[in-house]
């Protein structure tokens, strides 16, 4: 198939990607390098970016080491001075605060927020300028299935993507005058390096129990990149406000 | 460490109303209070209340309430 002729494909597409050093965002990178798009990678380590950077096989790929909690009034504007305004963006910087809810602080849900709901919010707000963001444009969010279903320990985290999902609806419909497209995605378990530790912390029972959950079994992170692929190729154009579950059926039950 | 204190803690983050069912020699894991959230809520306990983060490997091997105790006091020490 010729890449005019696929409509999955992100030649030309200029797509910026935040948790890019890690899981399913670095996932998301390799992906969409695959797919022919020229990646601004983002996150807080750079050494990690780094080795996400050599992952790739294009060459006009750049990144950026970004704090996203301190993120400049300018940032986006600055960095589509530097690399050209963005065709994409893709959300996947999250962080997991296992604590039930007795112990939950005011505190916690902030950080937890903070890096998986307000600093995508922030950038989105950035994005809305057709400087920094083309018209016809895709916006992806890593939601997760704890925004659909409760599972013990993880309130401040399902709290923030539940956060995503509603977000994604208002901004979908608020964007599309410029067709621009808005959606999230919800993961069921992958095993990322943050789910390994997370299912090393369980008993051996608890772990069968969580892996039993999924009819077609753990996912890896690209089976979540290639719905994101989706999501920001010109093959999901009338998609928009939508949260993709990608789960192994955990939640069809 | 006070152990009658530290039983209080233990039956209240387990949320079990009657603590003198439990004693030094009582195995936690038995408890029918004891499941996934119940072992969150023993790890957020033991990091608020003694500022204690144990890895899971570690708390494995603690088997018993005075385990628990031994731990604690070695650690805080």
């Amino acid at each position: 198939m010729t890449e005019s002729s696929n409509p999955f494909s992100l030649q030309g597409k200029h797509i910026l990607i935040t948790g890019a050093s890690s899981g399913i965002g670095r996932q998301c990178a390799v992906s969409c390098d695959r797919m022919g798009a020229r990646l601004l990678l983002v996150g807080r380590n750079q050494s990690r970016l780094v080795e996400t950077l050599r992952m790739l096989s294009g060459s006009d790929h750049d990144y950026k080491t970004t704090d996203l909690d301190k993120i400049p009034s300018t940032y986006i504007e600055d960095l589509a001075t530097l690399h050209g305004a963005f065709d994409g963006f893709v959300h996947s910087a999250g962080i997991e605060k296992t604590l039930p809810v007795k112990f939950l602080k005011k505190t916690d849900y902030e950080e937890v927020f903070n890096t998986n709901a307000f600093s995508a919010f922030e950038i989105i707000r950035q994005l809305c300028s057709r400087r920094t963001f083309k018209d016809g444009g895709s916006i992806v969010l890593i939601s997760s299935i704890t925004s659909l279903i409760a599972r013990g320990g993880v309130c401040a985290y399902a709290a923030s993507k539940g956060a995503i999902n509603s977000a994604v609806r208002v901004m979908a419909l608020e964007l599309s005058k410029r067709r621009i497209r808005v959606n999230s995605v919800s993961p069921g378990t992958i095993l990322t390096p943050m789910m390994k530790d997370y299912l090393a912390s369980l008993t051996d029972d608890e772990r069968k129990k969580r892996v039993d959950g999924f009819p077609l079994g753990i996912g890896t992170s690209e089976d979540v990149a290639n719905g994101v692929i989706y999501l920001l190729s010109d093959a999901s154009r009338w998609v928009t406000g939508s949260n993709l579950i990608i789960d192994g059926g955990y939640t069809a039950r | 460490m006070e152990t009658t204190k530290f039983i209080e803690s233990f039956a209240e983050a387990l949320e079990i109303e009657d603590a003198s069912k439990i004693s030094v020699e009582t195995e936690f894991r038995k408890l029918d209070e004891w499941d996934s959230l119940g072992y969150l809520n023993i790890i957020a306990m033991l990091d608020e209340k003694y500022g204690i983060q144990i890895e899971n490997v570690q708390f494995k091997q603690l088997i018993t309430i005075e385990d628990l105790i031994r731990y604690i006091d070695d650690a805080t020490k």
